[in-house]
């Protein structure tokens, strides 16, 4: 997430004017959901750390525990929601950074293009990996 | 989002004079505490998915992986690796705060107050994760 400047700030409060500007309003958008993303991972990142690490005996569940702990059909959407909130936050993350280096508007479709990519085989793979160990 | 403003100048312009904290003033050193933080955390996202991989060969393939993991040296990437969460998500609850119109004249002190709190959490969880 990038750190808010103060005429990013106001951008966002402003989203009627940002509209009326293609790449503002690419920008902001991915800030926009950047934020949601972020707020949502605190919650996620949260259980996903307490649950897998502090309440986990000696830190770290075996092979049998993980498995049964993702079986669980309550926390199995709760890791899944995780693994799509973080990849889409790191990617957007990313796309940030890479935006501030002051990039053309074509280059910066690309980049967007190329993301949607590598999330979508991100958070793919990670399905393919859940199935396999609740299914092993 | 790349237009020049009085703020932007403050920017680094290369990659590399993000790590240059002279002359930085406080929101400076926040942006690039959350860059490098935010970067790092993606780096480790994608060796924490090749790691998990381990799962997928069963027992044989995660348990030797977990008994590796209690060591003292992972146990110290652990601890590292929720600074940088703590940091990055502390930081980013100010961004946000800030980005919705609240307390834009207060960001230098929401600061540190956050990064005191991401302190303290930081000094529980590394008691949590040597002690358990």
């Amino acid at each position: 997430m990038s750190v808010l400047r103060p005429e990013r700030s106001q951008r966002s409060g402003r989203l009627k004017n940002i509209m009326q500007n293609t790449k503002n309003h690419r920008g902001s958008l991915g800030w926009i959901f950047q934020a949601i993303t972020g707020v949502l991972l605190i919650v996620l990142a949260g259980l996903h750390m307490i649950a897998q690490h502090f309440v986990a005996k000696e830190g770290l569940r075996n092979f049998e525990e993980a498995r049964s702990y993702l079986a669980n059909p309550v926390i199995l959407p709760l890791e899944v929601g995780f693994l799509v909130v973080v990849t889409v936050h790191a990617l957007l993350g990313v796309r940030a950074v890479l935006f501030d280096l002051g990039l053309s508007d074509a280059t910066e479709k690309r980049i967007t293009q190329a993301f949607w990519v590598i999330g979508s085989l991100t958070i793919a793979y990670g399905l393919w990996m859940t199935y396999k160990v609740i299914t092993f | 989002m790349n237009q020049p403003t009085t703020n932007n100048q403050q920017r680094p312009k290369r990659v590399w004079q993000w790590i240059d904290i002279r002359n930085r003033k406080l929101g400076m050193i926040a942006y690039v505490l959350n860059r490098i933080t935010g970067l790092g955390l993606v780096v480790y996202l994608y060796l924490h998915l090749m790691v998990l991989s381990q799962l997928t060969n069963g027992p044989a393939g995660w348990d030797g992986f977990v008994a590796m993991a209690k060591s003292p040296l992972f146990l110290t990437f652990d601890v590292i690796l929720l600074a940088g969460l703590l940091i990055h998500a502390l930081n980013g609850v100010r961004i946000v705060i800030t980005g919705v119109g609240a307390g834009a004249g207060s960001q230098k002190s929401m600061f540190v107050a956050f990064m005191t709190l991401a302190a303290v959490l930081l000094a529980a969880g590394a008691f949590l994760i040597f002690t358990k």
